[in-house]
């Protein structure tokens, strides 16, 4: 990734952030952008779909606004517009991804990136917060992506550490010892 | 007797040349004689002189011939016997090196032997540490995957909020 490519996308984490703080739905956005940058990744057909730049700009929005229209709010729904619009959906998981640091840094936390096999409670999300700042330090607020192929346990990253405690990380561990 | 004397003397022998014939005779002896040592003997002389020479000549020259000879068959002998020596050496050289090309060639041929063997043992010895370790994986991957199915069968809610909590646990206390 280049330098001109990172502050790119550095710009359009950053006006995401504004304008989801300026219309004060920035708690709500946050989680939504995290689950649709999720999404995204997981989906190929979804993801290059919206990145087709054959496909007209209309057309494109058009998929998000159905997508989202229902599950989302209306600023999360624009928001993920405006950048499919403006023909970086292929960027708009770091975009988000840097809109959520951003947001937890303006609150004086970092961001943990928690995969889980199956959804996770409030009540759990919470201790597990709790227990990423107790280790970390400072406070952490936790973003969950469910994920079944790590079939069991939880995967947290916190900037550069990752924390694997996946059942799919010790089957790969046992089949190194054959 | 003096009888017989006067007979005899009286009675001519006819064997007993005259007194003046004897001496003719020998006058003419003398000259007959003298005429020979003056010219017929040095003839003569020279004649067997010359004889002897030539005898002598020929026989130096069959000296110096035979010696000639001897020297000639000596010398025949002495490159006889080079040559002799010579077909030995040769042939001696010829076996030796006869010799070091049959060791050469079968060092060489052994050594080509015991490195196939040892190419070979390596080969084999690839292919089992290969064989062992592509079993040890596809063994591997078999019991992962088996394990993946039963861990999807078995692992339900209860078990997985069990890994979450220990999990929490885990991060709270590194």
């Amino acid at each position: 990734m280049t330098d001109q490519h990172e502050a790119r996308i550095q710009a359009y984490a950053s006006a995401l952030f504004e304008i989801a703080q300026a219309e004060g739905s920035l708690p709500v956005v946050e989680d939504e952008l995290f689950k649709v940058a999720r999404t995204l990744e997981a989906n190929d057909a979804l993801r290059e779909g919206l990145t087709d730049q054959r496909l007209p700009v209309e057309v494109r929005q058009g998929v998000v606004e159905d997508l989202l229209g229902p599950k989302a709010s209306p600023s999360t729904t624009s928001l993920v517009s405006f950048v499919v619009g403006a023909g970086r959906a292929r960027d708009l998981p770091a975009i988000i991804d840097r809109l959520v640091a951003k947001a937890a840094e303006s609150r004086s936390e970092s961001v943990a990136l928690v995969t889980s096999a199956s959804p996770l409670d409030a009540e759990t999300q919470k201790r597990l917060a709790d227990a990423l700042s107790t280790r970390f330090g400072h406070r952490v607020s936790v973003k969950v992506n469910v994920d079944s192929s790590i079939l069991g346990g939880l995967v947290t990253q916190v900037g550069d550490t990752v924390i694997d405690g996946s059942v799919r990380s010790r089957l790969e561990q046992l089949r190194t010892t054959f | 007797m003096y009888a017989a004397m006067l007979l005899a003397q009286t009675t001519k022998n006819p064997i007993v040349p005259e007194v003046n014939e004897l001496f003719y005779s020998l006058v003419a002896f003398v000259v007959l004689v003298v005429l020979f040592l003056k010219f017929a003997y040095p003839a003569v002389k020279k004649g067997m002189d010359d004889r002897t020479q030539r005898i002598r000549n020929n026989l130096d020259e069959a000296e110096k011939a035979k010696n000639e000879a001897s020297s000639v068959l000596t010398e025949y002998q002495h490159q006889l016997q080079d040559a002799k020596g010579e077909t030995n050496r040769i042939i001696e050289e010829a076996r030796q090196q006869a010799d070091k090309v049959r060791k050469d060639l079968t060092a060489q041929a052994q050594k080509e032997v015991d490195e196939m063997k040892a190419k070979a043992a390596e080969d084999i010895k690839a292919a089992q540490a290969r064989a062992t370790a592509d079993l040890q994986a596809s063994i591997g991957d078999l019991v992962i995957q088996l394990s993946e199915k039963v861990i999807e069968r078995n692992l339900d809610r209860d078990t997985n909020i069990a890994l979450v909590n220990r999990y929490i646990d885990q991060v709270a206390t590194p």
